[in-house]
């Protein structure tokens, strides 16, 4: 359909703003990360010295170490976790369902920095849980079980659950059930809350900041204490390997969802 | 009859226990949520009536001083400021995000594909290095203003950094992104014969914007209002990077309070009362029909 | 039969239409007279959806012209086009009553809102929708939406109404009502129909003028009945649901009969009348309608034009009607026969019975090239 009027060039126009307005940030610092200048605000010539530097970093590396762990044990935690609920929620009616529902969508929508002080204050005034990686982790899966929760809930609607019965008509036991029929059906939908939760956790600032205590740190908090120190080029450097890293990610889950419809 | 009705006792508890078999499913969740949700919440909200001792520590005896202290004008100001400036970030997101999602579906085939990956690999990396960024492209030795220093638009460097407009600039930025995306959804999920019905009834290009398109994207604008409005109410990373001291919201009072200064009955109740405001929003909009368009997106 | 003066109500004069390169109506010369019913009538991507969607503006053609009342439209916007579509979806507004929907087109004339609640009261009555103004489509049954869809067009009062074949997703019961439903309704406010549609039995109730379409084509226009009994070429034949098609060539055009030999040697004899071309195009083989066809016991003697010797391969029975295929013994073709019901025939035949069969040489259709 042809819509001669205005819009048509005044849409593109904008949308192109928009998309400079979104990126722009990130392209300039991705380009300053490859910049001679020490504080990495301007263009000075090309090195990739700060590339050097980071791989050279002891704080960064064990950083990194840790932002990894953390992210892995709590794809691991919650989607399992999401994954029971969401089968408890679709499959069966029981006593207060709906209040349990309401309850999982609490740390979805609390606030952040509620969720984050809560958490700190419960585990250093009423229990005493370290503050490392237990709390960092056990903060990561408050927040991300529901969220595998609602990503598999959404897609359970769409599986055909006749397999499952004829599974159990068969004569398997509810374990093999599982193995054999479920997990393999349900597959699909615990990537994709993994997919969704690792890169979460990994870029996590907001919630870990309260939680993360002193010494070894996860990357963004890393960051985060040398931006006290100004601007400096590893920032831009950490920064860069930040915004390239989901866009692999995603160009890859993109590629393989391209596979399998083919 | 001694013997039936313990046969009635035994499948009375064979069927209770046959009616749990929900527990090993949505069992891990309630014990989380209760340890790790409801408990810590209980906590604050305990700590928040609690009077604080003379070296920070927390005394055993109730207390309202700290609610009472919120009614100080300086808090207000900062309570108002964080709704007006999430009321004012969610309008903007949806003046911009709408027409962005709805050049996007136009695009269609390929570029669709390619325009909203643009849109959605933001929200995938750090938020922290994106505000970062933001921040070195808007200070005052910062590209923008080098860029309007040479062209000759202004003498001196233009303070953008640790105003009111910076620290909504960074809000926009930062959630855009989750207003284009339902919205994005529901106009790919608008049936096109209705936009040809409409105009073969004689509606104009405009008025069958007004009259079908938008009302039947209203689901997404109340999911994208959700899932902009509600966490910019809690949001204390933009105001703390981009607008200091000068420019703090509500979430900043907390954090302020829980690490700067240790007062931790005074944090939970300003906790307290974000949470209040928050949730009653959420079933203000769940009442509004909200829960089935969230639903829809999942 | 009023309106032999004036303009008919839309004519399409070589137009031309194409999808990235492909054609997909190709040169389309039509006229449809004010006040009837014509039919698009063909397989689907045959062109007839486009063409509609011309005439409604939500395509623009490449090629040609297309008038409503004699004035050409070409350029002018669907908003601002005097006709009104009844879509395949119905495209019902999900949002709106039963009573926002037919007020729709009104509002946007800019009516005032006293004559458009007379109006509505009249399109609710004429469909018989009364009590249901204030629901949603959604709490409508399906015959009640196509109604409402149908008020929301009528009642704009458009020159031309253009349905694309609104009935297609109605079960078989509930079609054949509205059949006669829309008959009905157009009778009532003679209304000129452009209706799309690939259900030759629709085609046949509802119309006054069909028009076959092929490969973008029109293949041949006339009445009903016309392209019921003599389709013109074997594809047309084949759609309008007639079994048998032999093609063959002519052979003896003496007399008042043609007589048409098949490439096995079946020679079928049909009338030459039929032959309206006359000789301008030549002739590729016959058509005969399954229910034109007798069958007798072998021996009988039958004084008809073509009459064959077979043997019963095959006995159907479809409820009204047993379809029985016969195999000629010389030739090896295999003829299909209706047979009525009603007499208890299936009694008097069994598979594998040797038979005779029959036609007129008036009920041979002769197909062109």
């Amino acid at each position: 359909m042809e819509t001669k009027n205005i819009t048509s060039k005044i849409l593109p126009v904008s949308a192109i703003l928009v998309y400079l307005f979104l990126w722009l940030p990130t392209i300039v610092l991705v380009v300053l990360s490859f910049s001679n200048n020490k504080f990495g605000i301007k263009w000075e010539g090309f090195t990739l010295r700060w590339y050097a530097d980071i791989i050279n970093n002891v704080g960064i590396r064990n950083a990194l170490k840790m932002s990894l762990t953390v992210a892995l044990v709590t794809v691991v935690l919650s989607t399992i976790i999401g994954t029971l609920t969401a089968y408890g929620l679709y499959k069966y009616k029981f006593h207060g369902k709906k209040f349990l529902r309401t309850s999982i969508l609490l740390p979805i929508t609390v606030p952040y920095v509620v969720t984050g002080g809560a958490l700190l204050v419960f585990f250093t005034r009423v229990v005493n849980i370290p503050l490392g990686y237990p709390s960092i982790i056990i903060a990561h899966v408050t927040f991300s079980a529901p969220l595998a929760t609602f990503v598999v809930l959404g897609r359970m609607g769409r599986i055909d659950w006749t397999l499952e019965e004829a599974s159990a008509d068969l004569g398997a036991n509810v374990l093999t059930t599982w193995r054999k029929v479920t997990l393999p059906v349900l597959l699909p939908a615990i990537i994709a809350s993994a997919a969704l939760i690792f890169p979460w956790s990994f870029d996590d600032f907001t919630i870990t900041y309260f939680v993360c205590g002193i010494g070894t740190t996860t990357l963004p908090i890393y960051v985060f204490s040398q931006l006290r120190y100004g601007a400096t080029s590893v920032i831009n450097t950490i920064g860069t390997i930040f915004v390239v890293l989901p866009v692999i990610g995603l160009l890859l889950m993109n590629l393989l969802q391209k596979k399998k419809v083919s | 009859m001694s013997s039936s009705k313990s046969v009635g006792l035994r499948e009375k508890a064979a069927k209770f226990l046959s009616d749990q078999v929900y527990l090993p499913y949505v069992g891990p969740i309630s014990i989380w949520i209760l340890l790790f949700v409801f408990a810590p919440l209980g906590v604050v909200l305990y700590f928040s009536f609690l009077r604080v001792g003379p070296f920070g520590q927390i005394l055993n005896s109730f207390t309202l001083e700290h609610y009472r202290l919120m009614l100080k004008p300086t808090y207000i100001q900062v309570f108002m400021r964080t709704f007006v400036f999430s009321f004012g970030t969610n309008i903007i997101c949806l003046l911009i995000g709408y027409p962005l999602a709805y050049f996007i579906v136009r695009c269609g085939g390929k570029w669709k594909t390619f325009l909203m990956f643009l849109v959605i690999v933001p929200s995938w990396t750090c938020y922290l290095i994106r505000l970062y960024a933001l921040k070195t492209l808007t200070g005052n030795g910062g590209l923008i203003n080098e860029a309007l220093l040479n062209l000759g638009l202004i003498s001196s460097p233009l303070n953008i950094l640790y105003t009111p407009f910076a620290v909504v600039l960074g809000l926009v930025f930062g959630f855009l992104p989750f207003m284009v995306l339902p919205i994005y959804a529901s106009l790919e999920g608008l049936d096109p014969s209705l936009l040809e019905a409409s105009e073969d009834l004689g509606a104009t290009p405009l008025k069958r914007f007004f009259t079908v398109t938008l009302p039947l994207t209203k689901g997404g604008i109340l999911a994208g209002t959700i899932l902009v409005f509600i966490p910019s109410l809690g949001e204390w990373l933009v105001p703390m990077l981009l607008g200091g001291a000068k420019v703090m919201m509500a979430g900043n009072l907390i954090e302020e309070q829980y690490i700067k200064l240790g007062n931790i009955p005074a944090g939970s109740s300003i906790a307290v009362v974000l949470t209040t405001i928050v949730v009653l929003i959420i079933y203000l909009s769940v009442k509004m029909g909200g829960e089935e368009v969230l639903e829809r997106m999942m | 039969m009023t309106n032999k003066n004036s303009a008919p109500c839309v004519e399409l004069r070589g137009v031309v239409k194409k999808f990235s390169g492909l054609v997909a109506v190709d040169h389309v010369d039509l006229k449809v007279e004010q006040g009837k019913v014509f039919s698009l009538l063909g397989p689907s991507g045959c062109g007839k959806t486009t063409t509609l969607r011309l005439v409604a503006g939500l395509e623009m053609l490449d090629e040609g012209d297309i008038l409503i009342d004699g004035e050409v439209i070409n350029d002018v916007p669907a908003y601002n086009r005097d006709c009104s579509t009844v879509f395949q979806t119905l495209a019902l507004f999900p949002h709106m009553t039963v009573e926002g929907n037919i007020a729709y087109g009104l509002e946007r004339r800019k009516v005032d809102k006293a004559e458009i609640k007379v109006r509505i009261g009249e399109m609710v009555e004429l469909m018989g929708l009364g009590g249901m103004e204030k629901r949603h489509p959604a709490q409508l049954s399906g015959g009640q939406r196509q109604r409402v869809a149908l008020a929301r067009s009528l009642v704009l009062r458009p020159k031309i109404l253009l349905l694309d074949e609104p009935l297609a997703s109605l079960d078989r019961k509930l079609r054949k009502e509205m059949q006669v439903e829309l008959k009905r309704i157009q009778r009532e406010v003679g209304i000129t129909f452009l209706y799309v549609t690939h259900d030759q039995k629709v085609a046949l109730s509802i119309s006054d003028i069909i028009a076959v379409m092929a490969n973008g084509k029109l293949e041949q226009i006339g009445s009903a009945r016309d392209i019921y009994e003599t389709p013109k070429t074997k594809l047309i034949a084949d759609f309008m649901g007639a079994s048998n098609i032999f093609p063959g060539k002519a052979r003896d055009k003496a007399g008042k009969n043609v007589e048409i030999e098949t490439e096995s040697g079946l020679k079928i004899i049909a009338l030459k009348g039929k032959d309206k071309d006359g000789n301008s195009k030549e002739i590729t083989g016959v058509s005969v309608h399954p229910e034109l066809i007798g069958i007798s016991h072998k021996g009988t003697d039958v004084k008809v034009g073509n009459k064959f010797e077979g043997k019963i391969v095959e006995m159907i029975y479809q409820g009204d009607f047993i379809e029985t295929k016969v195999v000629i013994g010389r030739t090896g073709e295999q003829i299909t026969a209706n047979l009525g019901s009603e007499f208890g025939q299936e009694t008097q035949f069994s598979p594998g019975e040797e038979v005779v069969v029959y036609w007129n040489p008036a009920s041979s259709n002769i197909l062109l090239g």
